[in-house]
């Protein structure tokens, strides 16, 4: 019960926008998951790429802040990761993927 | 003069060699990347994407406006986000929604 307390009164916590933020940032997590089994010429190799590199920065941000977000760290390593899984089905699905001989072998 | 006050936003503690200047830049990004996509035709948008780019818009304008100091920074990039998030909604629902019933009159 006071471990519940000391959440809700933290200073990262659901009062502060330090919670809040990092939760909307979710929502690109949820997205990429609800995407996750969509064919490859539906995703943004745009979007995708940005949003790997934007994860990236983000977790470097979480860390330098202070105060030390770990949520939005938490958030953005996940994001990074299946951001990362998505360029890459995008990738194969545009043919960037495959090795030499497949592709000597196909023209 | 003029060098020293480059200087002084060279150095800055929020300046371009730290992470806290390229973390809100590099979210430009996501914007300029959904501008981009203005022209890929509606039926390959994700609706769980587009809706994901327009809600943190909407939700880190308004914390941008509530932390200390305010960042207008912040703010702009949210707001555009916001915006091109709610475009892409826009041209999707209205060719899911609503050429369906042009297609419909057309058959019929």
């Amino acid at each position: 019960m006071s471990f519940f307390k000391t959440f809700i009164n933290s200073p990262v916590g659901p009062k502060t926008t330090h919670f809040w933020g990092p939760v909307a940032n979710w929502g690109f997590v949820a997205a990429a998951m609800a995407d996750i089994e969509k064919p490859p010429e539906m995703l943004s190799g745009n979007m995708t790429g940005v949003m790997c590199v934007y994860s990236a920065l983000c977790m470097r941000f979480a860390w330098m802040i202070r105060p030390r977000n770990y949520l939005l760290l938490v958030c953005h390593a996940s994001n990074e990761t299946v951001q990362l899984y998505q360029l890459s089905r995008w990738a194969r699905g545009q043919g960037y993927l495959q090795l030499k001989e497949d592709k000597t072998s196909s023209t | 003069m003029a060098t020293s006050k480059l200087q002084a936003l060279w150095n800055h503690p929020a300046g371009p060699k730290t992470i806290h200047f390229w973390a809100p830049t590099f979210k430009w990004g996501i914007s300029i990347a959904n501008i981009a996509d203005f022209a890929k035709p509606p039926e390959k948008l994700s609706y769980p994407q587009q809706f994901a780019v327009t809600a943190t818009g909407v939700i880190w304008s308004r914390y941008s406006m509530v932390i200390t100091p305010k960042n207008w920074n912040l703010l702009s990039v949210n707001i555009a986000m916001a915006g091109t998030g709610l475009y892409q909604l826009s041209r999707k629902i209205r060719h899911d929604y609503f050429n369906e019933e042009e297609a419909a009159t057309l058959k019929e």
